[in-house]
């Protein structure tokens, strides 16, 4: 709101000004001894003009004399139009999450470094759910870096395709089958909770998310060629893979005794979208 | 339909009218794309009934306008207008950590008055302006359209969220360290003061 800066201006300038006296009281006790009186409060410059350093207020002397306050230090270039162009045409969603680098860093980068930190980090989150990898066996480790804009692009890319598969009611399934994978993956994660187990809400959310990948790829193919047959065997085939994908974050998260109590729930929610592919003409 | 867009129109007549002091903004371009994506959101939302016949454009439209702007105003102009930034992190434990960093004050002092303020303005308005949706859409019980509302809602609330968080973080901060600065002042001053004795 518009109190915003000035809660903080007026608390920098009081305890600036009151700095600066104590500071001049320093300066001129070390430089001319004990008997000289400070005669009066110098004025204290405006502060927003002084540049950035780790120790502002340790100087041995005054400040410089105010300056023109230049624009944001470090502002980065802004986005383009062709970053956005870029962004869209690749359906690349953006992660908003990052986890790395001191605070200069990441809060002063250029803006395309944020984006392509954050698409690699969807390829890469990918690649560690869906893809054999060394890594399954920890899944903390695995699935560190957890971001939402994967699996939001997944659920609705097989909306999207479970949609155009259908020949009436496009907007009905589409509804379905993303408030379907929305709540069914916030439920999972409740019920993996609820069993005592440790994991993480976000993390759980995206890996449920990123394991949706193989049946949007079972999905695409139904959707392109419409025999039976095929869309039974392509739609096992993604399930299982889908399957083998969450197994191993979730009954690691859970008591071993409790497993199956955890895993059943996500195959039942996978089993049923597969049910809706099969079942879409 | 005719009442969304008088609302809507009031909401624009407003903005612009309602100004902050003085100065210019500093980053014209960032505060246009923050300002863009929110706006082209809720007008794709209020007019997409008008044009197309088809809820899922309307969805993913909306959605993706969305969830683009969750993502400038958290990555871009939250860093760039006010010097904010907000994220979780997994730590070693395997426990969830959420981290909010700043600028420095000097830095943060001297941010742009207009563009902060058109920065939380937005903010809060775009979800102001959802709830309303919200509660026109529970009206007429139209529950897809409560989706895309509660989705586009719940987008605006975590930025909300994690901003104010972040800016109230800040504050503690520039309290803290200007207190401890104080206290080692009065400190070296008591010491020089005897030294010199």
């Amino acid at each position: 709101m518009s109190y915003s800066e000035r809660d903080t201006v007026p608390l920098n300038q009081s305890s600036q000004s009151d700095i600066d006296e104590i500071e001049n009281l320093i300066n001129y006790s070390v430089q001319s001894g004990p008997a000289t009186v400070l005669p009066a409060r110098p004025p204290s410059p405006p502060r927003a003009s002084i540049p950035v350093s780790s120790s502002p207020f340790i100087a041995s002397n005054l400040p410089p004399p105010p300056q023109k306050p230049a624009s944001v230090p470090a502002a980065p270039p802004p986005p383009s139009n062709q970053n956005r162009n870029a962004n869209v045409g690749t359906n690349g969603q953006q992660s908003g999450m990052t986890g790395f680098g001191s605070p200069p860093n990441t809060l002063t980068e250029p803006v395309w470094d944020t984006v392509k930190r954050d698409l690699s980090r969807i390829v890469s989150n990918l690649k560690l759910v869906v893809f054999p990898n060394p890594f399954r066996e920890d899944p903390g480790k695995a699935l560190r870096d957890w971001d939402l804009w994967g699996p939001f692009f997944f659920i609705v890319f097989l909306g999207l395709t479970l949609s155009w598969s259908a020949s009436v009611k496009k907007s009905e399934v589409f509804a379905v089958a993303f408030a379907l994978l929305a709540t069914g993956a916030i439920i999972l994660t409740l019920n993996v909770l609820l069993l005592g187990g440790h994991i993480i809400f976000f993390q759980s959310l995206s890996l449920l998310g990123y394991c949706l990948f193989p049946l949007d790829v079972g999905a695409l193919i139904c959707m392109l060629k419409d025999n039976v047959i095929l869309k039974i065997v392509v739609v096992c085939v993604t399930l299982a893979w889908s399957s083998w994908a969450a197994y191993p974050f979730i009954s690691m998260a859970v008591n071993p005794r409790r497993k199956a109590l955890a895993l059943y729930p996500v195959l039942l929610m996978y089993v049923s979208v597969g049910f809706l592919i099969i079942a879409i003409n | 339909m005719y009442y969304l867009c008088l609302y809507s129109y009031i909401t624009v007549v407003f903005c612009v009218c309602v100004q902050p002091p003085g100065e210019n903004y500093a980053n014209p371009r960032i505060c246009f794309f923050h300002v863009l994506f929110k706006a082209g959101a809720l007008a794709f939302y209020i007019l997409s009934a008008l044009f197309f016949d088809s809820f899922v454009i309307i969805f993913v439209v909306t959605v993706l306008l969305s969830a683009l702007d969750f993502w400038v105003v958290k990555n871009v102009s939250g860093r760039i207008l006010v010097g904010l930034r907000w994220w979780n992190e997994i730590d070693d434990n395997g426990e969830s950590v959420w981290k909010f960093e700043c600028l420095d004050q000097e830095s943060l002092a001297r941010m742009n008055k207009k563009d902060s303020w058109l920065f939380w303005w937005t903010l809060y308005l775009t979800a102001v302006v959802w709830i309303f949706f919200g509660i026109f859409s529970l009206i007429r019980f139209q529950a897809d359209y409560l989706l895309v509302v509660g989705v586009c809602l719940t987008l605006s609330v975590a930025n909300i969220v994690g901003f104010t968080k972040c800016r109230k973080d800040a504050k503690k901060q520039i309290q803290a360290f200007a207190s401890q600065t104080i206290a080692n002042r009065f400190q070296s001053t008591l010491q020089s003061a005897f030294s010199v004795v």
